[in-house]
C-alpha cells in the first residue's frame, strides 16, 4: 500500500538522504501542499512514496527553471497521468480476461469513438 | 576493446574526456529532460537515464572524476542501488496525491468499476447537500459563490490511541496546530472529516473540509483480526502447570485472567467484548495467546525433579495423542 509508514523517514532522515534538499525548501514544499507527509505524534513522516516524489521534484527543479506554481502544476499533471495510467492498466487487464466476443464488441465501440483512420487491411474480411 | 556505456561514464553522457564541469552538467540535464522514467514511458529511455545518472554521480565530483581518469576506480562502484521511481507509487489506486477525476456522463460507470474512490473526493465537496454523484466543485461552478477546496492529509496514530480513541495534535501546512479527536475503534485507512478546516471559500461559499486518512502504526504487542484483538501473554512454568490468576493487558487497561492448570504455549483464552469497537457500538473480543517461558536459570532442584519425573511420566509432544 502506498500509505505504509513502516519504513517512513523523519524530517532529519529525509534531509540526510536527499542532500540537495534544504530545510527551507522542504518547508516551502510542505506549505504549498506539493508534498504532504504523514502527520504523527513523532512529527512529519515521509513514506517511500513521498521520498520518490521529492527526488523527482528535485530533478525537475534541476532540469527546468520551475517556480513553486509551475512545479505544483507539473506534479498535479504527473499525478493525473499516473492515476489514469493505473486505471487504464486495470481496465486492459479486465478486458484481456473477457471472452473474444466481448472483446470484439468493445473493439468496435472503441474504434468508432477513438480511431479515425482505418486501413483497408483491417476492414476487408480476411 | 571498446568500453560499454556502463563502463564509460563519458560515453553514457555523450561528452568527451576533456569536457568541463558545465558541459557535463548540461549533458546530464539534456538526457534527464528527455529520458527521465517519470516523464518517458520508453524502456530504452529508462536505460539511458540510468546510465547517465550514475555517470553524472561519478563525474560531477572533481575528485572522483580525477580518480576515475587515473584508473584508480571504475564506474561500476558508482552504480546506485535499484531506484524506485515516483511512477511506481503514483500508479497505485490509493495514491494520496491524486486529485479527482471527472468523466462527466460516465462518472457512474467509473464509480461502478473503480469503487467510490472518486466519489469520496467528489462527495466531500458537495456541501450543498447529499448531492450524491456531483463530482468536485463543478456543481457550484456557475456562480461566484464557491465552497473552498477540501484538503487531504494522512495522519498516523499508534495502535492504542486508535483502539481507545483520544486526541492528537497535528500541524497544518500553514503552521497552525489542530487538535483532532480520534474516535475509539479507528481502523487503518479510515477517513476523519473536520468540517470547515479546508481551503477558504469564494463569495458566500463556506470553507472546505480537512479530510484525514488514518494510518494505524503496526504494534508487535497488538495484532488485529477483524474486530478481534490478539495479544501474547507470557506465563511462567509454575503458572502453566498449576494455573492461577495472571494480569493481562487489554485496550481498557490491565485485567486479571484465570490461566487453567496445564496451560500450554499457543493456547488462547478469550476476553469477551475487549476487542475493537464496531460501527454499531458493540465490540469484538480479545484473544490472549499464552506463551510458556522457562525460568532464566534451571537450578539443580528443578533439574533433579524433572529427571526423576521423566522416569515415570515422560511424554513425546511430537507424536500425536499426547
Amino acid at each position: 500500500m502506498a500509505g505504509s509508514t513502516d519504513q517512513a523517514m523523519t524530517r532529519a532522515e529525509i534531509l540526510e538522504a536527499l542532500p540537495e534538499l534544504t530545510d527551507s525548501e522542504l518547508a516551502a514544499l510542505i506549505r504549498s501542499g506539493v508534498v504532504r507527509p504523514v502527520q504523527s505524534a513523532r512529527g512529519p513522516l515521509f513514506r517511500d512514496l513521498d521520498i520518490a516524489r521529492l527526488q523527482l521534484i528535485l530533478e525537475l527543479e534541476d532540469c527546468y527553471d520551475l517556480d513553486r506554481d509551475g512545479l505544483a502544476l507539473v506534479m498535479s499533471l504527473i499525478d493525473q497521468l499516473n492515476g489514469l495510467r493505473g486505471d487504464m492498466r486495470a481496465m486492459l487487464q479486465a478486458v484481456a480476461s473477457e471472452a473474444p466476443e466481448t472483446r470484439a464488441r468493445l473493439r468496435q465501440v472503441i474504434r468508432e469513438t477513438r480511431v479515425t483512420i482505418v486501413t483497408e487491411d483491417e476492414t476487408t474480411p480476411g | 576493446m571498446r568500453m560499454t556505456m556502463a563502463d564509460d561514464p563519458y560515453a553514457a553522457l555523450g561528452v568527451s574526456k576533456t569536457a568541463t564541469e558545465a558541459e557535463i552538467k548540461k549533458a546530464y540535464r539534456r538526457i534527464a529532460k528527455t529520458d527521465h522514467p517519470d516523464l518517458n514511458d520508453d524502456a530504452a529511455a529508462h536505460e539511458r537515464f540510468k546510465a547517465a545518472s550514475s555517470a553524472y554521480d561519478l563525474l560531477k565530483d572533481p575528485e572522483q572524476r580525477a580518480r576515475f581518469d587515473r584508473g584508480e576506480i571504475d564506474a561500476q562502484g558508482q552504480e546506485r542501488p535499484q531506484r524506485r521511481y515516483y511512477r511506481d507509487y503514483a500508479q497505485a489506486g490509493d495514491n494520496p496525491y491524486r486529485g479527482e477525476a471527472n468523466f462527466g456522463d460516465f462518472s457512474d460507470v467509473f464509480e461502478d468499476l473503480f469503487g467510490n474512490r472518486g466519489r469520496a473526493r467528489g462527495a466531500a465537496a458537495g456541501s450543498a447537500g447529499a448531492g450524491g454523484r456531483s463530482w468536485g466543485a463543478g456543481a457550484g461552478a456557475q456562480s461566484f459563490d464557491m465552497r473552498g477546496a477540501d484538503h487531504r492529509y494522512t495522519l498516523e496514530v499508534d495502535f492504542l490511541t486508535a483502539a481507545r480513541g483520544g486526541t492528537t495534535r497535528i500541524t497544518l501546512p500553514d503552521g497552525n496546530a489542530l487538535d483532532v479527536r480520534i474516535p475509539p475503534g479507528t481502523r487503518d485507512g479510515q477517513t476523519i472529516r473536520l468540517r470547515g478546516k479546508g481551503g477558504p471559500g469564494m463569495g458566500s461559499g463556506g470553507p472546505g473540509d480537512a479530510l484525514l486518512t488514518m494510518t494505524v502504526a503496526e504494534d508487535a504487542d497488538w495484532r488485529l483480526n477483524g474486530d478481534d484483538v490478539i495479544t501474547t501473554l507470557p506465563i511462567s512454568l509454575d503458572e502453566a502447570v498449576l494455573g492461577g490468576k495472571v494480569e493481562a493487558q487489554t485496550i481498557d487497561g490491565p485485567v486479571k485472567l484465570t490461566v487453567p492448570p496445564g496451560a500450554t504455549t499457543g493456547q488462547r483464552l478469550r476476553l469477551r467484548g475487549r476487542g475493537l469497537k464496531r460501527a454499531g457500538g458493540a465490540r469484538g473480543d480479545q484473544h490472549v495467546e499464552l506463551k510458556v517461558v522457562m525460568p532464566p536459570r534451571i537450578d539443580d532442584e528443578l533439574a533433579q525433579f524433572i529427571a526423576k519425573w521423566r522416569e515415570t511420566n515422560g511424554y513425546d509432544p511430537r507424536r500425536g495423542g499426547t
